[in-house]
Protein backbone atom coordinates (compact mmCIF):
# COMPACT_ATOMS: atom_id res chain seq x y z
CA UNK A 1 0.00 0.00 0.00
CA UNK A 2 0.95 3.61 -0.20
CA UNK A 3 1.58 5.67 2.30
CA UNK A 4 -0.97 7.29 4.19
CA UNK A 5 -1.42 8.95 7.90
CA UNK A 6 -3.69 6.86 10.75
CA UNK A 7 -5.40 8.22 13.71
CA UNK A 8 -7.94 6.03 15.49
CA UNK A 9 -11.38 7.86 16.99
CA UNK A 10 -12.13 7.10 20.62
CA UNK A 11 -15.92 7.60 20.15
CA UNK A 12 -18.08 9.15 17.96
CA UNK A 13 -17.84 12.80 19.10
CA UNK A 14 -14.00 12.28 18.37
CA UNK A 15 -14.52 10.75 15.01
CA UNK A 16 -17.01 13.82 14.21
CA UNK A 17 -14.08 15.86 15.47
CA UNK A 18 -11.47 14.53 13.74
CA UNK A 19 -13.59 14.52 10.17
CA UNK A 20 -14.03 18.38 10.84
CA UNK A 21 -10.08 18.65 10.88
CA UNK A 22 -9.04 16.49 8.12
CA UNK A 23 -11.79 17.64 5.50
CA UNK A 24 -11.73 15.94 2.10
CA UNK A 25 -8.46 14.46 3.21
CA UNK A 26 -10.02 12.23 5.57
CA UNK A 27 -11.20 8.92 4.62
CA UNK A 28 -13.12 6.65 7.20
CA UNK A 29 -12.11 3.01 8.38
CA UNK A 30 -14.97 0.94 9.89
CA UNK A 31 -14.52 -2.51 9.18
CA UNK A 32 -11.99 -2.36 6.32
CA UNK A 33 -12.91 -5.34 3.60
CA UNK A 34 -13.65 -2.91 1.00
CA UNK A 35 -11.51 0.19 2.12
CA UNK A 36 -8.54 -1.99 2.64
CA UNK A 37 -8.56 -3.82 -1.07
CA UNK A 38 -8.98 -0.18 -2.15
CA UNK A 39 -5.73 0.87 -0.49
CA UNK A 40 -3.85 -1.84 -1.49
CA UNK A 41 -5.59 -0.99 -5.11
CA UNK A 42 -5.10 2.89 -5.39
CA UNK A 43 -2.01 4.95 -6.43
CA UNK A 44 -3.11 7.67 -4.95
CA UNK A 45 -4.08 7.15 -1.23
CA UNK A 46 -6.06 9.73 0.71
CA UNK A 47 -4.03 12.07 3.44
CA UNK A 48 -5.36 10.21 6.50
CA UNK A 49 -7.38 7.10 7.47
CA UNK A 50 -10.06 8.26 10.63
CA UNK A 51 -10.36 4.53 12.45
CA UNK A 52 -13.59 4.46 13.59
CA UNK A 53 -13.21 1.07 14.45
CA UNK A 54 -13.32 1.70 18.53
CA UNK A 55 -15.89 4.04 18.88
CA UNK A 56 -18.25 1.32 21.27
CA UNK A 57 -20.69 4.20 20.79
CA UNK A 58 -21.51 3.28 17.18
CA UNK A 59 -21.94 -0.42 17.32
CA UNK A 60 -25.36 -0.11 19.60
CA UNK A 61 -28.44 -2.07 18.63
CA UNK A 62 -31.14 -0.82 20.57
CA UNK A 63 -34.97 -0.18 20.63
CA UNK A 64 -35.71 2.82 21.13
CA UNK A 65 -39.05 5.24 20.80
CA UNK A 66 -37.84 5.56 16.97
CA UNK A 67 -37.61 2.00 16.21
CA UNK A 68 -34.63 -0.07 15.82
CA UNK A 69 -31.43 1.38 15.93
CA UNK A 70 -28.86 0.03 14.10
CA UNK A 71 -25.19 1.28 15.30
CA UNK A 72 -23.14 2.10 12.02
CA UNK A 73 -20.36 0.10 13.19
CA UNK A 74 -22.69 -3.49 13.78
CA UNK A 75 -20.63 -5.93 12.26
CA UNK A 76 -22.88 -8.69 9.93
CA UNK A 77 -21.88 -10.87 12.18
CA UNK A 78 -23.45 -9.06 15.31
CA UNK A 79 -26.38 -8.37 13.46
CA UNK A 80 -26.91 -11.87 13.22
CA UNK A 81 -26.76 -12.71 16.34
CA UNK A 82 -28.91 -10.13 17.75
CA UNK A 83 -31.69 -11.31 19.17
CA UNK A 84 -34.18 -8.04 18.49
CA UNK A 85 -33.20 -8.38 14.64
CA UNK A 86 -33.98 -11.94 14.96
CA UNK A 87 -37.49 -11.20 16.25
CA UNK A 88 -38.47 -7.94 14.51
CA UNK A 89 -36.59 -7.91 11.57
CA UNK A 90 -35.48 -11.26 10.36
CA UNK A 91 -35.09 -10.52 6.95
CA UNK A 92 -31.71 -8.23 8.11
CA UNK A 93 -30.53 -11.65 9.39
CA UNK A 94 -31.08 -13.10 6.04
CA UNK A 95 -28.95 -10.54 4.33
CA UNK A 96 -26.09 -10.19 6.85
CA UNK A 97 -25.39 -13.72 6.59
CA UNK A 98 -25.21 -13.87 3.03
CA UNK A 99 -22.63 -11.52 2.88
CA UNK A 100 -19.05 -12.82 2.11
CA UNK A 101 -18.25 -15.79 4.66
CA UNK A 102 -17.37 -15.80 8.44
CA UNK A 103 -14.12 -13.63 8.16
CA UNK A 104 -15.38 -10.43 6.44
CA UNK A 105 -18.78 -10.82 8.16
CA UNK A 106 -16.63 -10.29 11.44
CA UNK A 107 -14.93 -7.21 10.59
CA UNK A 108 -17.35 -5.48 7.74
CA UNK A 109 -20.13 -3.32 9.35
CA UNK A 110 -23.39 -2.54 8.37
CA UNK A 111 -22.93 0.83 8.24
CA UNK A 112 -19.30 0.52 5.97
CA UNK A 113 -21.37 -1.68 3.51
CA UNK A 114 -24.24 0.96 2.71
CA UNK A 115 -21.56 3.72 1.91
CA UNK A 116 -19.48 1.74 -0.13
CA UNK A 117 -22.78 1.75 -1.87
CA UNK A 118 -21.92 -1.07 -4.85
CA UNK A 119 -24.91 -1.75 -6.86
CA UNK A 120 -24.88 -5.17 -5.41
CA UNK A 121 -24.72 -4.73 -1.80
CA UNK A 122 -26.84 -7.27 0.19
CA UNK A 123 -27.83 -5.05 3.29
CA UNK A 124 -29.56 -2.36 1.08
CA UNK A 125 -33.03 -4.56 -0.25
CA UNK A 126 -33.87 -5.52 3.02
CA UNK A 127 -33.01 -2.63 5.12
CA UNK A 128 -35.08 -0.30 1.79
CA UNK A 129 -38.28 -2.71 1.72
CA UNK A 130 -38.31 -1.64 5.86
CA UNK A 131 -38.19 2.09 4.72
CA UNK A 132 -34.96 2.75 6.39
CA UNK A 133 -33.75 6.11 8.08
CA UNK A 134 -30.23 7.13 8.25
CA UNK A 135 -28.58 9.51 10.31
CA UNK A 136 -25.74 11.88 9.55
CA UNK A 137 -23.60 13.60 12.07
CA UNK A 138 -20.96 16.10 11.16
CA UNK A 139 -19.64 18.96 13.31
CA UNK A 140 -22.29 21.26 12.37
CA UNK A 141 -24.90 18.84 13.94
CA UNK A 142 -27.13 16.09 12.82
CA UNK A 143 -29.70 15.30 10.32
CA UNK A 144 -32.07 12.12 8.92
CA UNK A 145 -32.99 10.80 5.77
CA UNK A 146 -34.71 7.98 3.86
CA UNK A 147 -31.77 5.43 3.56
CA UNK A 148 -32.78 5.34 -0.61
CA UNK A 149 -31.80 8.95 -0.52
CA UNK A 150 -27.47 8.10 0.50
CA UNK A 151 -27.45 6.41 -2.63
CA UNK A 152 -26.19 8.47 -5.70
CA UNK A 153 -24.67 5.83 -7.81
CA UNK A 154 -22.24 3.11 -8.07
CA UNK A 155 -19.81 3.78 -5.40
CA UNK A 156 -21.29 7.05 -4.60
CA UNK A 157 -23.40 8.86 -1.65
CA UNK A 158 -24.71 11.75 -1.17
CA UNK A 159 -22.59 12.69 2.22
CA UNK A 160 -20.27 15.31 1.95
CA UNK A 161 -16.48 15.49 3.63
CA UNK A 162 -16.64 15.62 7.23
CA UNK A 163 -20.00 13.88 7.93
CA UNK A 164 -20.35 10.42 9.49
CA UNK A 165 -22.96 8.01 8.97
CA UNK A 166 -23.50 6.89 13.00
CA UNK A 167 -27.05 5.08 12.58
CA UNK A 168 -29.86 3.26 10.65
CA UNK A 169 -32.96 3.02 12.02
CA UNK A 170 -36.19 0.77 10.89
CA UNK A 171 -39.07 2.91 12.02
CA UNK A 172 -41.03 1.71 14.88
CA UNK A 173 -44.37 1.15 12.31
CA UNK A 174 -41.96 -1.24 10.34
CA UNK A 175 -41.06 -3.69 13.17
CA UNK A 176 -42.07 -6.97 13.12
CA UNK A 177 -43.70 -6.13 9.35
CA UNK A 178 -43.23 -9.48 7.69
CA UNK A 179 -40.24 -9.53 5.27
CA UNK A 180 -37.46 -11.46 3.57
CA UNK A 181 -34.49 -11.44 1.78
CA UNK A 182 -33.11 -13.41 -1.47
CA UNK A 183 -29.58 -13.35 -3.16
CA UNK A 184 -28.23 -15.55 -5.90
CA UNK A 185 -24.45 -15.78 -6.39
CA UNK A 186 -22.40 -18.17 -8.24
CA UNK A 187 -21.90 -19.83 -4.94
CA UNK A 188 -23.02 -19.73 -1.82
CA UNK A 189 -20.19 -18.21 0.01
CA UNK A 190 -17.98 -15.48 -1.28
CA UNK A 191 -19.80 -14.24 -4.20
CA UNK A 192 -21.57 -10.97 -5.04
CA UNK A 193 -25.33 -11.37 -5.71
CA UNK A 194 -26.17 -11.57 -9.61
CA UNK A 195 -29.41 -10.03 -7.92
CA UNK A 196 -30.49 -10.10 -4.46
CA UNK A 197 -34.32 -8.87 -3.35
CA UNK A 198 -36.42 -8.18 -0.17
CA UNK A 199 -39.94 -7.88 0.43
CA UNK A 200 -42.41 -6.59 2.55
CA UNK A 201 -45.80 -6.46 3.13
CA UNK A 202 -48.48 -6.41 5.63
CA UNK A 203 -51.70 -8.89 5.09
CA UNK A 204 -54.85 -6.85 5.56
CA UNK A 205 -58.06 -7.83 7.34
CA UNK A 206 -59.24 -9.24 3.86
CA UNK A 207 -56.43 -11.02 3.06
CA UNK A 208 -54.98 -8.86 0.80
CA UNK A 209 -51.74 -6.86 0.62
CA UNK A 210 -51.02 -4.01 1.88
CA UNK A 211 -48.13 -1.14 2.11
CA UNK A 212 -45.91 -4.03 -0.12
CA UNK A 213 -42.73 -3.11 -0.59
CA UNK A 214 -39.99 -4.60 -2.82
CA UNK A 215 -36.30 -3.45 -3.39
CA UNK A 216 -33.94 -4.74 -5.78
CA UNK A 217 -29.91 -4.92 -5.49
CA UNK A 218 -27.28 -5.74 -8.58
CA UNK A 219 -30.26 -4.47 -11.49
CA UNK A 220 -29.84 -0.97 -11.55
CA UNK A 221 -26.68 2.07 -10.54
CA UNK A 222 -28.24 1.46 -6.91
CA UNK A 223 -30.82 -0.73 -5.02
CA UNK A 224 -33.89 0.36 -6.34
CA UNK A 225 -37.81 -0.14 -5.24
CA UNK A 226 -39.98 -1.54 -8.01
CA UNK A 227 -43.26 0.59 -7.03
CA UNK A 228 -45.05 -0.88 -10.50
CA UNK A 229 -45.03 -4.46 -8.47
CA UNK A 230 -45.93 -2.46 -5.30
CA UNK A 231 -48.69 -1.20 -6.98
CA UNK A 232 -49.89 -4.28 -8.82
CA UNK A 233 -49.84 -6.39 -4.88
CA UNK A 234 -51.67 -3.35 -3.28
CA UNK A 235 -55.47 -4.54 -2.04
CA UNK A 236 -54.67 -7.89 -3.71
CA UNK A 237 -55.72 -10.89 -2.48
CA UNK A 238 -52.69 -12.79 -1.44
CA UNK A 239 -52.00 -15.82 -3.56
CA UNK A 240 -49.01 -17.75 -5.21
CA UNK A 241 -50.18 -16.23 -9.10
CA UNK A 242 -50.17 -12.77 -7.78
CA UNK A 243 -46.54 -13.14 -6.08
CA UNK A 244 -45.64 -14.74 -9.61
CA UNK A 245 -46.94 -11.74 -11.11
CA UNK A 246 -45.06 -9.39 -9.00
CA UNK A 247 -42.14 -10.70 -9.83
CA UNK A 248 -42.87 -10.66 -13.36
CA UNK A 249 -43.60 -6.92 -13.21
CA UNK A 250 -40.58 -6.31 -10.93
CA UNK A 251 -38.38 -7.44 -13.84
CA UNK A 252 -39.89 -5.21 -16.06
CA UNK A 253 -38.75 -2.26 -14.04
CA UNK A 254 -35.37 -3.14 -13.34
CA UNK A 255 -32.24 -1.51 -15.81
CA UNK A 256 -29.74 -4.83 -15.39
CA UNK A 257 -26.26 -4.76 -17.41
CA UNK A 258 -24.56 -7.28 -18.95
CA UNK A 259 -20.91 -8.40 -17.31
CA UNK A 260 -18.67 -11.05 -17.17
CA UNK A 261 -20.90 -12.48 -14.19
CA UNK A 262 -24.21 -12.50 -15.56
CA UNK A 263 -26.35 -11.14 -18.80
CA UNK A 264 -28.92 -8.42 -18.39
CA UNK A 265 -31.64 -11.06 -19.96
CA UNK A 266 -30.45 -13.83 -16.84
CA UNK A 267 -30.83 -10.94 -14.03
CA UNK A 268 -34.28 -10.06 -15.48
CA UNK A 269 -35.22 -13.86 -15.30
CA UNK A 270 -33.68 -13.85 -11.89
CA UNK A 271 -35.84 -11.23 -10.10
CA UNK A 272 -38.91 -12.68 -11.24
CA UNK A 273 -37.72 -15.67 -9.46
CA UNK A 274 -36.48 -13.76 -6.15
CA UNK A 275 -39.14 -11.49 -6.08
CA UNK A 276 -41.49 -14.37 -6.02
CA UNK A 277 -39.54 -16.55 -3.45
CA UNK A 278 -39.27 -13.23 -1.04
CA UNK A 279 -42.67 -12.35 -0.95
CA UNK A 280 -43.30 -16.08 -0.37
CA UNK A 281 -41.20 -16.34 2.63
CA UNK A 282 -42.25 -13.32 3.94
CA UNK A 283 -46.09 -14.33 3.62
CA UNK A 284 -44.31 -17.69 5.71
CA UNK A 285 -43.88 -15.22 8.51
CA UNK A 286 -47.32 -14.06 8.62
CA UNK A 287 -48.48 -17.52 8.76
CA UNK A 288 -45.85 -18.05 11.63
CA UNK A 289 -46.88 -15.24 13.74
CA UNK A 290 -50.61 -16.09 13.32
CA UNK A 291 -50.06 -19.61 14.32
CA UNK A 292 -48.57 -18.32 17.29
CA UNK A 293 -51.06 -16.71 18.08
CA UNK A 294 -53.40 -19.21 18.28
CA UNK A 295 -53.31 -21.22 21.41
CA UNK B 1 4.95 5.41 12.39
CA UNK B 2 2.56 3.40 14.43
CA UNK B 3 3.25 1.76 17.88
CA UNK B 4 1.36 -1.01 18.12
CA UNK B 5 1.13 -3.56 21.22
CA UNK B 6 -0.72 -6.70 21.25
CA UNK B 7 -1.14 -10.11 22.46
CA UNK B 8 -0.46 -12.57 20.48
CA UNK B 9 -0.50 -16.30 21.41
CA UNK B 10 -0.40 -15.05 24.90
CA UNK B 11 2.27 -13.04 24.55
CA UNK B 12 3.05 -9.42 24.90
CA UNK B 13 4.41 -8.16 21.63
CA UNK B 14 4.76 -4.57 20.37
CA UNK B 15 6.10 -2.79 17.20
CA UNK B 16 6.39 0.47 15.61
CA UNK B 17 5.16 0.03 11.54
CA UNK B 18 4.17 2.22 8.87
CA UNK B 19 0.42 2.87 9.21
CA UNK B 20 -0.10 1.36 5.61
CA UNK B 21 1.14 -2.26 7.38
CA UNK B 22 -1.70 -5.16 7.25
CA UNK B 23 -2.16 -7.00 10.63
CA UNK B 24 -0.46 -9.89 8.40
CA UNK B 25 2.38 -8.36 7.11
CA UNK B 26 3.04 -7.23 11.51
CA UNK B 27 2.70 -11.22 12.41
CA UNK B 28 5.03 -12.27 9.53
CA UNK B 29 7.43 -9.46 8.98
CA UNK B 30 7.57 -8.42 12.35
CA UNK B 31 7.12 -11.32 14.81
CA UNK B 32 8.46 -14.19 12.65
CA UNK B 33 5.19 -15.58 12.42
CA UNK B 34 4.61 -16.85 8.91
CA UNK B 35 1.81 -19.77 9.64
CA UNK B 36 -0.77 -17.35 8.59
CA UNK B 37 -0.16 -16.91 4.18
CA UNK B 38 -0.65 -13.86 1.98
CA UNK B 39 -3.04 -15.64 -0.65
CA UNK B 40 -5.29 -13.35 -2.72
CA UNK B 41 -4.65 -10.71 -0.28
CA UNK B 42 -7.99 -8.50 -0.75
CA UNK B 43 -9.91 -11.03 2.00
CA UNK B 44 -11.62 -13.82 -0.50
CA UNK B 45 -9.29 -16.67 0.14
CA UNK B 46 -9.07 -16.95 3.95
CA UNK B 47 -5.17 -18.33 3.95
CA UNK B 48 -4.19 -15.51 6.07
CA UNK B 49 -6.90 -16.01 8.94
CA UNK B 50 -5.96 -15.94 12.32
CA UNK B 51 -8.09 -14.92 15.62
CA UNK B 52 -8.59 -11.53 16.98
CA UNK B 53 -10.45 -10.99 19.92
CA UNK B 54 -12.25 -15.16 19.77
CA UNK B 55 -13.26 -14.02 16.16
CA UNK B 56 -11.61 -15.16 12.68
CA UNK B 57 -10.47 -12.62 10.84
CA UNK B 58 -8.47 -12.23 7.70
CA UNK B 59 -5.41 -10.60 8.87
CA UNK B 60 -4.42 -9.09 5.33
CA UNK B 61 -8.10 -6.71 5.66
CA UNK B 62 -6.92 -5.28 8.92
CA UNK B 63 -4.48 -2.25 9.86
CA UNK B 64 -1.78 -3.12 12.23
CA UNK B 65 -2.89 0.15 14.10
CA UNK B 66 -6.51 -1.64 14.30
CA UNK B 67 -5.60 -4.59 16.49
CA UNK B 68 -2.92 -2.34 18.84
CA UNK B 69 -4.48 -3.26 22.64
CA UNK B 70 -6.06 -6.64 20.91
CA UNK B 71 -5.50 -10.08 21.31
CA UNK B 72 -4.47 -12.22 18.28
CA UNK B 73 -4.44 -16.33 18.21
CA UNK B 74 -2.52 -17.62 15.25
CA UNK B 75 -1.77 -21.18 13.46
CA UNK B 76 1.39 -21.03 16.04
CA UNK B 77 -0.44 -20.60 19.17
CA UNK B 78 -2.29 -24.07 18.88
CA UNK B 79 0.75 -27.08 19.11
CA UNK B 80 2.15 -26.95 22.51
CA UNK B 81 5.74 -28.65 22.57
CA UNK B 82 4.15 -32.05 23.80
CA UNK B 83 0.98 -32.43 21.31
CA UNK B 84 -0.54 -30.95 18.44
CA UNK B 85 -3.78 -29.32 19.16
CA UNK B 86 -6.82 -31.66 18.60
CA UNK B 87 -8.06 -29.94 14.99
CA UNK B 88 -4.60 -29.84 14.09
CA UNK B 89 -4.46 -33.56 14.61
CA UNK B 90 -7.87 -34.30 13.42
CA UNK B 91 -6.93 -32.47 9.93
CA UNK B 92 -3.40 -34.84 9.72
CA UNK B 93 -5.81 -37.85 10.69
CA UNK B 94 -8.27 -37.37 8.32
CA UNK B 95 -5.95 -36.39 4.92
CA UNK B 96 -8.07 -32.69 5.12
CA UNK B 97 -4.92 -31.08 3.50
CA UNK B 98 -3.00 -31.62 0.83
CA UNK B 99 -1.13 -28.83 -0.34
CA UNK B 100 -1.18 -27.72 3.20
CA UNK B 101 -1.61 -23.50 1.73
CA UNK B 102 -4.75 -23.04 3.16
CA UNK B 103 -4.20 -24.71 6.18
CA UNK B 104 -3.63 -22.38 8.56
CA UNK B 105 -6.81 -20.10 7.67
CA UNK B 106 -8.87 -23.26 7.78
CA UNK B 107 -7.73 -24.78 11.17
CA UNK B 108 -8.08 -20.90 12.89
CA UNK B 109 -11.74 -20.82 11.26
CA UNK B 110 -12.59 -24.41 12.13
CA UNK B 111 -11.19 -23.05 15.50
CA UNK B 112 -13.05 -20.30 15.95
CA UNK B 113 -16.22 -22.10 15.13
CA UNK B 114 -15.48 -24.57 17.82
CA UNK B 115 -14.97 -22.13 20.18
CA UNK B 116 -17.80 -20.97 19.96
CA UNK B 117 -20.07 -24.05 19.10
CA UNK B 118 -18.99 -27.57 20.45
CA UNK B 119 -21.17 -29.41 18.21
CA UNK B 120 -21.70 -28.03 14.71
CA UNK B 121 -23.94 -29.43 12.43
CA UNK B 122 -22.29 -30.01 8.74
CA UNK B 123 -24.47 -26.75 7.65
CA UNK B 124 -22.74 -25.03 10.31
CA UNK B 125 -19.18 -26.31 9.46
CA UNK B 126 -19.57 -25.08 5.73
CA UNK B 127 -20.85 -21.83 6.66
CA UNK B 128 -17.31 -21.50 8.80
CA UNK B 129 -15.34 -22.94 6.06
CA UNK B 130 -16.93 -21.03 3.23
CA UNK B 131 -14.15 -18.24 3.71
CA UNK B 132 -11.27 -20.88 3.58
CA UNK B 133 -10.52 -21.76 0.25
CA UNK B 134 -8.71 -24.78 -1.03
CA UNK B 135 -8.05 -26.00 -4.21
CA UNK B 136 -7.29 -30.06 -3.38
CA UNK B 137 -9.58 -31.58 -0.53
CA UNK B 138 -13.06 -30.78 -1.78
CA UNK B 139 -13.52 -30.05 1.58
CA UNK B 140 -15.49 -33.40 2.16
CA UNK B 141 -12.06 -34.58 4.58
CA UNK B 142 -11.98 -31.31 6.02
CA UNK B 143 -15.75 -31.29 7.58
CA UNK B 144 -15.11 -34.41 8.81
CA UNK B 145 -12.16 -33.49 10.73
CA UNK B 146 -13.50 -31.07 11.94
CA UNK B 147 -16.67 -33.35 13.30
CA UNK B 148 -13.40 -35.51 15.12
CA UNK B 149 -11.88 -32.54 16.21
CA UNK B 150 -14.72 -31.81 17.87
CA UNK B 151 -15.72 -34.99 19.50
CA UNK B 152 -12.60 -35.34 20.86
CA UNK B 153 -12.53 -31.57 22.43
CA UNK B 154 -16.15 -32.48 23.49
CA UNK B 155 -14.99 -35.45 25.08
CA UNK B 156 -11.71 -33.92 26.66
CA UNK B 157 -13.70 -30.67 28.04
CA UNK B 158 -16.02 -33.60 29.93
CA UNK B 159 -12.96 -35.10 31.13
CA UNK B 160 -12.16 -32.33 32.51
CA UNK B 161 -15.19 -31.32 34.35
CA UNK B 162 -14.72 -35.22 35.85
CA UNK B 163 -11.32 -34.27 36.99
CA UNK B 164 -12.46 -31.42 38.82
CA UNK B 165 -15.28 -32.99 40.47
CA UNK B 166 -12.86 -35.30 41.93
Amino acid sequence: MKPFGYVAARDAQHAIALLAEHGAAAKILAGGTDLLVELKDTQRPPGIIVDISRAQDLKDIVLSDEGLRIGTLATHSEIMRSAVIRDLCPALIEAAHSIGAVQTRNLGTIGGNLITCVPSMDSGPALIALEALVTVASAKGQRQMPLASLFVGPRKTSLKPGELLIDIVIPKLNLGKPAAFQKFGLRKGQALALVNAAAAFWVDGKGAFAASRIALGAVAPTVMRAPKAEAYLEGRKVTDEAMAEAGRIAATEAKPISDFRASADYRRDLIAVLVQRALANAHARVKTKTKELVP
Amino acid sequence: MTDVTMIVNGQTRSASVPPETTLLQLLRDNFNLTGAKLGCDVGDCGACTVIVDGMAVNSCLMLAGQVNGRSVTTIEGLATRERLHPIQKAFEDNGALQCGFCGPGAIMASKALLDENSDPDVREIRDALSGSLCRCTGYTKMIEAVQEAARVLRSEERNQITHART
